[in-house]
Order: C-alpha cells, then sequence, then structure tokens
C-alpha cells in the first residue's frame, strides 16, 4: 500500500478514557508519522476540538453518557458534513448498526478485544481514511419514495446506480444519462427486478456513482417503467389485501434523514400523462382531465420559448410547480412532453402561508 | 411606484447570482430592477406580464401554484405569488447564493406590507 503524503488528523470519541489510552499507544506506533491522534472524551470536547483542529476522520463511541454517538453523528452531519465519520462501540446491535450508518457512519465496527482486532480497525480506518470521494454529491434523505429518487435521477438525465435493499431482498437499479438501463434484485434481472425492487414496501436505498452494468437489461422510457411498477405494486398490494385483510398503503421510506430543510414526507406519485411532442396523449395514469393537461404541457412550451426569447438562459429543462400538499413536473422535449404530479405530504416550505 | 419596494427589490434582494427581480403589483404596475445585462428591466417586465397570466391558466386548471420555478440550463426564473395577487419574479444562476436563497427573498416579499 502506498504511504499517504499527508499526515492524518483522526478524532476518537469514547467516555472510557482507558480505551482512549490504549487506542493512542498502539495507533500511534502503527500510523507512525502519518497520523495525528486525538481524543476526546464527551461530545462536547470532541465539538471543541473540532472548532480548532482540521480533522479528517472521526471514530465515535455510541454508548456515552449525555450525548450518544448516533446524536453526535447526527450532529457532524450539519456542523460538518464532509467530515469522514466511523462508529467503534461494544454493544453493535444491527439496530445500532442502521442508525449509525442511516446517520452518515462510513464504518460500523466492534470494538476490538485483541491487539488482532485493533490491528484489523487500523487497516480498515486506513483505507477509509486514505479514500478520496468521487466527484458528486452525498447525503442523506429521510422517507423519501424510490420513485422520486428515480424521477430525478432521471429528469436531471444523470449517471448512478440506485442501491435498493431491506431484509428480504437487495438490489441495483442502473440509471444512465437519465435512463434506467438494468435492474438486478437477487436472482432476478431486467424488468421484473426493477418492479420487485419497487414493489417493496420499505427498506433502504444508496445512490452510487455509475459503473456500467455487466449487461443492459432494460430498454423502455423511465416513465413508463415507473408507471408500470406503480401498477404491479398496486396488484401486489391488492392481492395482500385479499389473502390477509386490509394492509396499509404502501410507501418506501428509506431510513436515510435529509440533510435539507425542505424534506418530503411519504411523497407517491400521484399522476402522470406523457404525450408525444405533437400533444398526442401516449400514456395517462390517473390523469382526471387528459386534454387540459394536454393544453397546460403545450402552453408552458410557448412559454419557455417565450422566455428564453426574453433572457437568454439555454434550452428548458422543466417546470417545477409547487402547490400546497403536492408538486407538478412537467418538461418539453421536441419529442414528448410529460407532466408528473407528486403528494408531497407534510411537506414544508420557507414561503407557505402562516 | 413606491419606494419601499423599489429600494428591497434594488438592495435587500440582491445576492450573488440574482440576474434581475421584479414585482407585479395587484394593479398590474411593475418593478423591476436588472443585476445584469441579460435581463433587463423591460424584458424582466414582460417575463413578469406572462407569470400573471401563467399564474391565472394554471389557477383556472385547478393548480393554484404557490411557487413556479422554470429550470434551463444557464439560470432558473422563479416565480412567487401573494394572496393579494401581487408577483415576485427572481431570475437566477445556477448553483449560486442567490438559486439556494429564493425562499428566503419570497419570505420577505411575503413580509413586505401588501399595502405598499
Amino acid at each position: 500500500m502506498n504511504a499517504p503524503a499527508k499526515q492524518y488528523q483522526l478524532l476518537f470519541v469514547d467516555d472510557d478514557g482507558d480505551f482512549l489510552a490504549m487506542i493512542r499507544d498502539f495507533f500511534a506506533s502503527l500510523g507512525e508519522n502519518i497520523w495525528q491522534i486525538h481524543c476526546a472524551t464527551s461530545v462536547d470536547q470532541a465539538l471543541e476540538l473540532l472548532k480548532v483542529r482540521q480533522i479528517d476522520l472521526v471514530v465515535s463511541d455510541v454508548n456515552m453518557p449525555m450525548l450518544d454517538g448516533i446524536q453526535f453523528l447526527h450532529i457532524l452531519n450539519r456542523s460538518h458534513p464532509d467530515l469522514k465519520k466511523a462508529v467503534v462501540t461494544s454493544n453493535a446491535t444491527e439496530e445500532k448498526r442502521s442508525a449509525c450508518l442511516a446517520e452518515g457512519a462510513e464504518l460500523f465496527i466492534e470494538k476490538p478485544r485483541s491487539p488482532e482486532g485493533l490491528r484489523s480497525i487500523f487497516i480498515m480506518l486506513e483505507e477509509l481514511i486514505t479514500w478520496t470521494p468521487r466527484e458528486g454529491f452525498q447525503g442523506v434523505l429521510r422517507r423519501v419514495g424510490l420513485q422520486d429518487v428515480i424521477q430525478m435521477e432521471c429528469l436531471g438525465r444523470n449517471s448512478s446506480i440506485l442501491e435498493i435493499h431491506n431484509q428480504q431482498l437487495r438490489g441495483r437499479v442502473y440509471i444512465e444519462d437519465g435512463r434506467i438501463i438494468h435492474a438486478q434484485a437477487d436472482d432476478l434481472a431486467g424488468e421484473n427486478a426493477f418492479y420487485q425492487l419497487l414493489s417493496l414496501p420499505s427498506g433502504e436505498f444508496q445512490l452510487h456513482p455509475f459503473e456500467l452494468p455487466a449487461k443492459r437489461s432494460i430498454d423502455g422510457q423511465w416513465e413508463f417503467l415507473l408507471m408500470e411498477a406503480a401498477r404491479v405494486r398496486d396488484e401486489t398490494m391488492a392481492a395482500q389485501a385479499s389473502a390477509t385483510g386490509p394492509v396499509p398503503p404502501l410507501e418506501t421510506k428509506p431510513a436515510f434523514e435529509s440533510s435539507t430543510t425542505a424534506f418530503h414526507l411519504a411523497a407517491r406519485v400521484e399522476e402522470t400523462l406523457i404525450c408525444s411532442g405533437q400533444g398526442e396523449p401516449l400514456y395517462a395514469w390517473q390523469c382526471p382531465d387528459t386534454s387540459a393537461r394536454v393544453a397546460l404541457l403545450q402552453n408552458m412550451a410557448q412559454q419557455a420559448a417565450s422566455f428564453g426569447q426574453l433572457i437568454p438562459l439555454g434550452n428548458f429543462d422543466r417546470l417545477e410547480i409547487q402547490l400546497t400538499g403536492s408538486r407538478v413536473v412537467a418538461q418539453a422535449r421536441a419529442d414528448r412532453l410529460v407532466f408528473v404530479r407528486v403528494s408531497t405530504g407534510g411537506e414544508k416550505s420557507a414561503t407557505q402561508f402562516r | 411606484m413606491n419606494d419601499t419596494l423599489q429600494e428591497w427589490l434594488a438592495t435587500g434582494a440582491i445576492a450573488s447570482g440574482l440576474l434581475g427581480c421584479g414585482m407585479r403589483l395587484p394593479d398590474a404596475t411593475c418593478l423591476s430592477h436588472s443585476f445584469n445585462e441579460i435581463c433587463p428591466r423591460e424584458r424582466l417586465d414582460q417575463v413578469l406580464h406572462q407569470l400573471a397570466e401563467t399564474t391565472t391558466f394554471l389557477t383556472s386548471h385547478g393548480l393554484a401554484p404557490r411557487r413556479l420555478s422554470w429550470t434551463f440550463e444557464q439560470g432558473q426564473i422563479y416565480l412567487f405569488p401573494r394572496p393579494d395577487g401581487a408577483l415576485l419574479v427572481l431570475a437566477t444562476q445556477p448553483n449560486t447564493e442567490a438559486a439556494e436563497n429564493v425562499d428566503e427573498l419570497a419570505e420577505e416579499f411575503f413580509s413586505l406590507n401588501a399595502a405598499n
């Protein structure tokens, strides 16, 4: 392994002073002059240190008095969003692991009981601290529908891999330049895998930088795929209801928290219309008045062209209409017009009238 | 023309990346301020009038907007309608302070005296 050129600043936070002393001695010798180790026995101390030191990696315990490690991670997400974070705890339950990872910890490790264990942790932390994130944004979201995430990626013509998992299923959706090109879920691949993943009632997701999949198994337009996924999901729900009685509405609520002040609670697609560039409806789902919506889309396209002439801002991408309790995204392209309305549940806005 | 509104447009609303801003009052008069030559006042006024029609059009289709954002490759046009019929339009460059703070600017707009 190549030795990193810079000296890394690590902050260990643990209310167990003996453990900190052991870490300082052991890691200082393993890290030679490359690791500079700082210790704090409370979150308060750690936050004070973070004000005066340029820390590269925080390694925190979970069970601490006053503020615990999960709350600490939560604070760090807001105050130091770019900081790398790891958790080392003697109480490594699945619940705590999920909570810490959801709060942005990159590593969740059980406290070592031997020098070999300490050495393993050293290697893992060294990997983490020298890892350079690739271009792009990293963030956390709370209770966002998978459909919204996919729409966001497709409308933005992004390339990414959406990894989705819960206790029953794990899979990936590959999005390239705003097109869904592949999905796999356990042994399934293609559209069936996509529908299976979109039917999950709850779970977690992560967006990863795009990498080419081993194969391309999906060729359809993302709007149709999402609509078909909604249909499959509705059918699944209906089948469950007939088998077991009424079930609550399905929502995908990944256990991630938003780092933004405006977030969506239980967002779901409520209406979709896709037309040809000439305004011929190709697909309408829960659209109360298709011709009125077509008129609206055509009006929007004309307005966008007019604005583009008045203020030169380049090509038009989309119109977003914030309504009370819902949001509309409308697009006008040469080959298609798209209207999607999504309920936003408890979404708050700075401009909401009081 | 009201001095308070004009002053707010010229100074209070200023933020890095703001190309221009304007208000259309309930009596259809416009107050605009340009911060960039690509967004002159008279064109902002035209945008405001068109957006007023758009707002009416959307409302008639059951889509009374609390906010509109038109996203282009190199900028956004935001519209915030006030209950009294006044409109605020902001033209911003993407990924700038202005683009990130449109809601705060709108909040100030809403807090300005509706009688102004």
